[in-house]
């Protein structure tokens, strides 16, 4: 569904990612994983056209996304959650996800998508006038979710998570993150190594922005070295 | 003498609150400080005077005809003078300063010095509370006025424009990766800022006929509006107008017409004294 090919990208004058290639099939769950300025969040900044690769390419479903705006990407079925939500904090809840369903999809089944979000998360229709920026960070992150979800996503990308959420709420999020898999194809960013590797079925490993180790979930997640590396054991 | 105050407060305070919107609302979303905007509100009275006038055409639809042109060529300068300063906001300030400067001269050129009043819409005057007698255009200006504000309030508030707006204004990247073109966007609202200026001068411009440089202090009133009512906020620019056309008409019939424009900076000046984000303001940027 998803294939990137030798990515190249810089920030500045600065080298971020070297020779990225990666491949995610339909609805599989794959995990971006690495620390602190491994170049995952640049990874996705790529893929969306936020950023344009120096060289190498990059297809959703064989459309080429190189050279392509952000909001040209959205309407070929990509959504996503970015680092630190970004929501609008100004505008009510039920806003926020009115601006999610803009593409063009998004809008034509509005009505249903809204039932569909709200029965994943129901505080969203309680709050749906209150403002944004007054919900706790765990109903924000819930909510930018939900407004990806508003364009109806084939891919959906949701970087950093878990960050600073309670374990609580991350497994709630996750649980229903689990449900949207059968029919969305989900890239999962995170730092939180452990609950990524467990929520998702292949991993990739970024390190100083190159591909360090990637294979299945359940493999990484029982390797020696990635545990002693990331997993603290 | 207080009625006849109060009322041209209102009248203007009308004014300055659609010019002021027009401000805020580009720069909320562009972040650029237009300062040829009293000369766009120049333009339209001009184009409203020429197509009625000169044309002999319905006033309403010289009005709207010239609206539109004024929309029209907002977008082109957009498009032209503004798109290239994307990120440097001392370029797009310098620029349209420039270019306030070229239209002023350009309407000395075409127009001449003198006055020029485009027809009323309507005749007479009507007795107010059995009081006095006020100038029916000056209140057909003032129900056109706020027929206009509570129309701007219904497009940013109610509308997909207007929340891709509001969107873009808060979180541009987040917008764009919400679908919103906002290079287009940028270029409508720039056109929308110079239409709002527009329709402010052309629904004055039967009361106070417009010269080339009539513009300039309309322009300063707006920009004082919208830091006084505080950045970012529409009720702000309504209020903030109220209070600054209220203030110089009552300061004027009462203390002196020679610091009517002084009254507002004063005004400024102690609400920014006491409340720097401005009435509305939240955000301190
Ligand atoms: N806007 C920017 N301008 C310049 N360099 C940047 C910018 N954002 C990030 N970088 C640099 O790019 C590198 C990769 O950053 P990136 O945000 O992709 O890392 P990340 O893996 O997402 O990290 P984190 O887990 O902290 O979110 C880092 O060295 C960072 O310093
Ligand atoms: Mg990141």
């Amino acid at each position: 569904m998803l294939n990137m090919a030798g990515i190249n990208v810089f920030r500045g004058e600065t080298q971020v990612l070297w020779d990225v290639s990666l491949v995610v099939g339909e609805r599989e769950k794959v995990a971006i994983l690495g620390g602190n300025g491994a170049g995952k969040s640049t990874l996705l900044q790529s893929i969306m056209g936020i950023l344009r690769p120096a060289s190498g390419t990059i297809a959703f479903k064989g459309d080429s996304l190189v050279g392509k705006k952000p909001y040209q990407i959205i309407q070929l079925g990509l959504a996503l959650v970015p680092e630190g939500r970004h929501i609008y904090k100004d505008m009510s809840v039920w806003e926020n996800l009115e601006m999610g369903a803009y593409p063009r999809r998004g809008r034509k089944w509005m009505r249903e998508t809204m039932v569909e979000v709200t029965s994943l998360f129901p505080f969203l229709r309680d709050r749906r006038d209150q403002s944004a920026g007054t919900l706790s960070g765990g109903e924000q992150q819930m909510l930018a979710i939900g407004r990806a979800l508003m364009s109806r996503p084939e891919m959906l990308f949701v970087d950093e998570l878990s960050l600073g959420l309670a374990p609580i709420v991350i497994k709630e999020i996750f649980r229903v993150l689990e449900g949207l898999s059968r029919r969305t194809t989900i890239m999962l960013v995170e730092q939180n190594v452990e609950q990524a590797l467990k929520h998702s079925e292949r991993a990739y490993i970024l390190k100083s922005g190159r591909i360090d180790r990637s294979g299945p979930s359940l493999e990484l997640a029982n390797d020696p070295d990635i545990k002693k590396a990331y997993l603290g054991l | 003498m207080l009625p006849m105050a109060l009322m041209n407060g209102l009248v203007m305070g009308v004014i300055y609150a659609l010019a002021a919107l027009g401000v805020s609302l580009v720069v909320g979303i562009m972040n650029v400080i237009n300062f040829a905007h009293g000369e766009f509100y120049i333009l339209a009275g001009y184009f409203s005077y020429l197509f009625a006038d000169t044309l002999g055409l319905n006033p309403i639809l010289s009005m709207s005809l010239a609206v539109g042109m004024v929309f029209l060529f907002g977008i082109v300068i957009e498009y032209t003078i503004i798109r290239p300063t994307y990120g440097n906001h001392m370029y797009s300030l310098i620029l349209t300063f420039i270019l306030s400067i070229v239209l002023q001269n350009a309407y000395l050129l075409i127009f001449g010095p003198y006055p020029k009043k485009p027809p009323g819409w309507v005749k007479g005057a009507t007795n107010i509370f059995g009081d006095f007698c006020y100038g029916n255009q000056r209140l057909a200006a003032l129900a056109a006025g706020t027929v206009l504000i509570v129309a701007v309030f219904l497009l940013i508030k109610k509308t997909w424009f207007g929340r891709m707006i509001r969107a873009a204004s808060q979180d541009r990247e987040m917008a764009e990766l919400n679908g919103v073109n906002t290079a287009l966007l940028n270029t409508f609202s720039f056109g929308l800022g110079c239409a709002l200026a527009a329709a402010a001068g052309v629904v004055l411009a039967p009361v106070f006929p417009v010269t080339p440089t009539s513009g300039v202090p309309v322009a300063l009133t707006a920009f004082v509006v919208v830091v006084l009512g505080g950045m970012g906020s529409m009720w702000g620019c309504v209020i903030g107008g109220l209070i600054l056309g209220l203030v110089e008409n009552l300061g004027a019939a009462f203390i002196s017409t020679g610091y009517k424009h002084l009254f507002g900076f004063i005004i400024l000046i102690v609400v920014l004294a006491v409340k720097p984000s401005g009435l509305f303001g939240s955000r301190e940027t």
